[in-house]
């Protein structure tokens, strides 16, 4: 089991422990550099997603959208965050005070524990966890109780109906999510991420997507309720701008909700970066990702990272293309079809592996 | 209709209508241009704010003096009471001493235009008007007094 921690550690260990720098300090510098690291990377990622939402709204519409800050608008996002730094802090007379300031930082907490096992391709992990991908979808119900916070701790009647929202949603949207990311658990025998994408190959019918008829499925149903659960359009209901006006976040201002903001857009990356993983190979080229060179491993997180984005693109370009559900409909479509076939799609990879030993419709078994 | 048979349908249907949604959007996202018009900076080569307006726009009032016969159907059609126009007799001729328009209580609403026998009184296509006094909105239309044209009878300006 790799962990980026345990290789940090072991040089600054190895460093640092002979002048006299104690253990515990050690350990916890080993694990929050490669935390650092990764926010540092999500961060930028995030806010480069909230300009091309912009952009690709804008482009459907026949509109410009930002153009004005820097070449193309391309710094239109900092400028945003910075104004919202600058933005007077606002906290409601009758708040719920210590919740109202702990739930932007929880829903960010979940957004970057999440990333913490997703394999950016090559040795870019930074925990290989062999239970991972239980982790990510544990620490992403996570956001549920931030969103329900804020919203209880607002006490706003839009915050607080935002928040049942999400409750409603994300949990209910939990079970088809494991139930299709499990197919190809089943597959794949393990829950290790860096081990799901060792598991496929470099070309597109070596991935779990095309790996049987079943899976296929899997990965739409996977797609479709991670949309849900980051409370994208057409499932945006905790947010439900012409509703609700903007949800559980109505009350926050400032750098609170840019926080709320950046862990959506992270999410968005997020999700996308899970479905590359663990559906369309990740940064898999076909060679070991730790014992490869430098330069290979960069080729496999450019590889990562492309699908990601790309997937990412898809995301906004559904939200600009759908209406909101009903609530009625939201639900129905979860119990009534995503649960059941997310099932159908368990079992029958089941049956799949037994028929067919393991091998997939253009897919066979490493021999190992 | 049985309830199985419309279950696979609505899933069908779901999928065969967000794939049609999804193409009219990427056809809008990679085909179709902006339309936006970037008022103020950003016109074109060459544009000016008057070409971003079509040609029947109410903007600001014009008159050619050289066309003006003096009749002073503008100023009493006008239902605010923004223009106003003199003209006074010197020895034979005619003379047009004042006409002056107060943009600023204009309404636009095209009345005096109307009126004009002569064609003398047009709107342009200019409608950018803010100011920071009042007064730089009265336009005198005339600097010194010019002597009225003739209406020929039976032809038209
Ligand atoms: S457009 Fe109307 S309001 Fe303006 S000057 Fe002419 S008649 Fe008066
Ligand atoms: S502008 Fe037209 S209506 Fe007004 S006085 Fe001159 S000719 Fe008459």
């Amino acid at each position: 089991m790799y962990s980026a921690a345990n290789t940090v550690y072991g040089i600054l260990h190895a460093s640092l422990a002979a002048v006299g720098i104690p253990e515990a300090v050690i350990t916890l510098v080993a694990y929050a550099i490669p935390c650092g690291v990764v926010i540092a990377i999500i961060g930028p990622i995030a806010g480069m997603l909230t300009y091309a939402e912009r952009k690709i709204s804008a482009d459907i519409q026949n509109r410009v959208g930002p153009n004005r800050v820097g070449p193309f608008g391309l710094l239109q996002f900092p400028a945003d965050g910075i104004k919202l730094l600058l933005k007077e802090d606002i906290i409601p007379d009758a708040a719920d005070k210590k919740l109202f300031k702990l739930a932007p930082y929880l829903v960010f907490t979940s957004t970057v524990l999440a990333s913490l096992v997703i394999p950016f391709g090559g040795s870019f992990i930074v925990a290989d966890l062999n239970i991972g991908l239980i982790f990510i979808i544990v620490v992403s119900s996570l956001l549920v109780v931030g969103f329900l916070m804020s919203g209880w701790a607002s006490n706003n009647k839009w915050a607080l109906l935002g928040g049942i929202r999400s409750a409603a949603q994300i949990i209910s949207y939990e079970i088809p999510t494991a139930l299709s990311l499990l197919t190809v658990v089943l597959i794949a025998g393990t829950f290790s991420m860096q081990e799901i994408v060792m598991a496929q190959g470099p070309w597109p019918w070596q991935w779990f997507l095309f790996h049987n008829p079943f899976t296929f499925v899997a990965f739409f149903i996977f797609f479709v309720s991670s949309l849900a659960e980051m409370n994208r359009t057409p499932f945006d209901f905790p947010e439900a701008e012409s509703e609700l006006v903007s949800g559980y976040n109505v009350e926050y201002s400032g750098m609170r909700f840019a926080l709320f903001f950046a862990a959506e857009f992270a999410n968005i990356f997020i999700t996308a970066s899970l479905a590359t993983a663990v559906f369309l190979g990740g940064g898999n080229i076909g060679m070991d990702p730790y014992a490869s060179g430098l330069g290979y491993q960069l080729l496999m997180v450019l590889i990562f990272f492309t699908k990601a984005i790309l997937l990412c693109l898809v995301t906004i370009w559904v939200r600009w293309t759908l209406p909101r559900l009903r609530i009625d409909q939201m639900l129905s479509l979860c119990w009534k079809y995503f649960i059941p076939i997310a099932f159908v799609c368990l079992v029958m990879t089941a049956v799949w592996m037994l028929a067919f030993g393991g091998n997939g419709f253009f897919w066979r078994m490493p021999t190992i | 209709m049985n309830a199985v048979t419309r279950y696979f349908t609505n899933i069908r249907d779901a999928v065969a209508t967000t794939l049609t949604g999804m193409k009219i959007t990427l056809r809008y996202w990679v085909k179709e241009p902006a339309i936006t018009v970037e008022y103020p900076d950003r016109l074109g080569a060459g544009k000016t704010a008057d070409d971003i307006v079509s040609d029947r726009y109410r903007g600001f009032l014009k008159m050619e003096a050289g066309k003006c016969i003096g009749c002073m159907q503008c100023m009493r059609a006008c239902p605010i009471n923004c223009i106003r126009v003199t003209v006074e007799k010197a020895r034979e001729a005619r003379m047009l001493t004042r006409f002056g328009v107060n943009q600023a209580k204009c309404m636009h609403c095209g009345l005096c235009v109307e009126a004009c026998p002569s064609e003398a009184l047009v709107f342009t296509r200019r409608f950018e008007g803010a100011s920071r006094d009042l007064r730089d909105l009265c336009f005198e239309h005339i600097a010194a007094p010019v002597p009225v044209a003739r209406l020929r009878a039976g032809k038209g300006p």
